[in-house]
């Protein structure tokens, strides 16, 4: 059979489309008790980006949320951003996924 | 029991009430000695261009240049002393010269030394920018760092290092080797002698040794020889934080000026304390806002020769001038 220049522009397209959609990062929003400053925001920052496959982290210091983006293929669950932020000195009060593309 | 006797009781009972807070606030909240300080400008904004910042944290001034540690940037910013862009150094990473999470600054004899959170080191510079050499590691071990919060340097070129994951303050030789320490590694404690999250240092004229003991909301000062000298913030300075004259809220930064008073940055008060060299209450300026005079979270403070004085107003990414308005009263 042979394939007309759109079937070929349609077939990579989609091949393209469905890479970026596998290779799209993860992210997670954790809630932190007794975020009070830089100091211990950096510290939670500090250790998270110590985790492997975690590759960006936003602390809102005052709302104690932290975003965690996680590439994809990565094992971030809830024991290990617990550990991470148990170390960093302070308390996981929340752990979830949120569901691409509504992150803000 | 009638009720007369119920309130007589209820009399009493209101009595003792008043008079432990009069008490309280009489022993507890110091009046000012001096008037607040005189809001003269401000500059800075969000963004990662000259003049702009991205989690502004440590500030210093020396020979008519203020250096700011612009946190998020990774890199140290130099303005003139009405907040005219002049030059920046650093970019985010670990390799010398690099910056990561530099933190509260100190300028000695020329150089200027940056307490760097993420990469557990203090690093030297040329106040050009030249960088000049590294001291510590990560670690908990003498001469290491857990997130280095804040330096002072000594006459002799000793460090003091604010060691903030590790709960101590070190005293290194400018080598870098071991001196002494206060605090027990790793120990979080209330008592004279122990730290809980400690973020900065400063070295009086007389060599006292101020600790700006962070999340226990005091400051400690202790003398040339090591010996605990006090403390304050709060009544008896064991973690109570409030809003009065002389509480803290989370102390991110002790600075001392030629005189020796010693300046406070009170990040969860919104405003700069100033004591004198005993840790008197004098006055205190800064309200929350993004106004004129207003801080969202005063982190660092740093005075001048002349008595003008620098503040980082963290959350509007900002930098203050302030100058002393006059003395009143006693």
């Amino acid at each position: 059979m042979k394939m007309t220049w759109r079937q070929t522009v349609l077939i990579v397209s989609l091949l393209l489309m469905s890479t970026a959609a596998v290779a799209a990062p993860q992210v997670y929003k954790l809630g932190v008790d007794g975020l009070a400053c830089p100091f211990c925001a950096y510290g939670v920052e500090k250790k998270l980006k110590a985790v492997k496959g975690v590759e960006k982290v936003d602390v809102d210091i005052k709302t104690g949320n932290v975003i965690v983006t996680v590439v994809e293929g990565a094992v971030f669950d809830q024991a290990t951003a617990k550990k991470a932020v148990t170390e960093a000195g302070f308390t996981l009060r929340g752990f979830e996924k949120i569901p691409q593309g509504t992150s803000k | 029991m009638n009720a007369k006797v119920v309130l007589k009781i209820a009399r009493n009972l209101v009595i003792v009430t008043v008079m432990l807070v009069v008490g309280g606030w009489l022993a507890f909240v110091p009046s000012a000695k001096e008037s607040p300080y005189r809001f003269v400008t401000a500059w800075g904004e969000k963004g990662n261009g000259p003049g702009q910042f991205n989690d502004p944290i440590g500030i210093a001034v020396a020979d008519g240049e203020v250096f700011v540690s612009d946190s998020r940037n990774g890199r140290i910013q130099v303005f003139d002393l009405d907040g005219r862009f002049k030059r920046a150094f650093g970019t985010p990473g670990e390799e010398p010269g690099k910056l990561g999470r530099p933190m509260n600054l100190a300028i000695h004899r020329g150089d200027l030394y940056v307490a760097e959170y993420f990469n557990d080191r203090v690093q030297v510079f040329g106040l050009d920018g030249t960088p000049k050499r590294i001291v510590g590691k990560p670690g908990s071990g003498p001469g290491e760092f857990k997130a280095a919060g804040g330096v002072a340097v000594a006459a002799n070129g000793d460090l003091f290092v604010a060691d903030f994951y590790n709960h101590r303050v070190q005293q290194l030789k400018a080598d870098g080797s071991f001196v002494r320490q206060w605090g027990t590694t790793g120990k979080i404690g209330v008592w004279a002698g122990e730290f809980n999250y400690p973020t900065d240092v400063a070295l009086a004229p007389d060599g006292t040794l101020y600790v700006a003991d962070g999340y226990n909301d005091r400051i400690q000062a202790f003398a040339p020889e090591g010996g605990f000298r006090g403390k304050w913030g709060g009544p008896f300075a064991i973690n109570i934080f409030g809003p009065f004259n002389g509480w803290f809220a989370t102390a991110t930064r002790v600075a001392v000026d030629k005189s020796g008073n010693v300046f406070v940055a009170d990040f969860y008060n919104q405003r700069i304390q100033k004591f004198n060299a005993d840790g008197a209450f004098l006055t205190s300026f800064g309200t929350p806002g993004q106004g004129p005079g207003n801080f969202n979270y005063a982190i660092a403070v740093a005075a001048a020769e002349d008595g003008t004085v620098f503040a980082v107003d963290y959350g509007n990414n900002r930098i203050q001038k302030w100058r002393p308005a006059g003395r009143v009263g006693r």
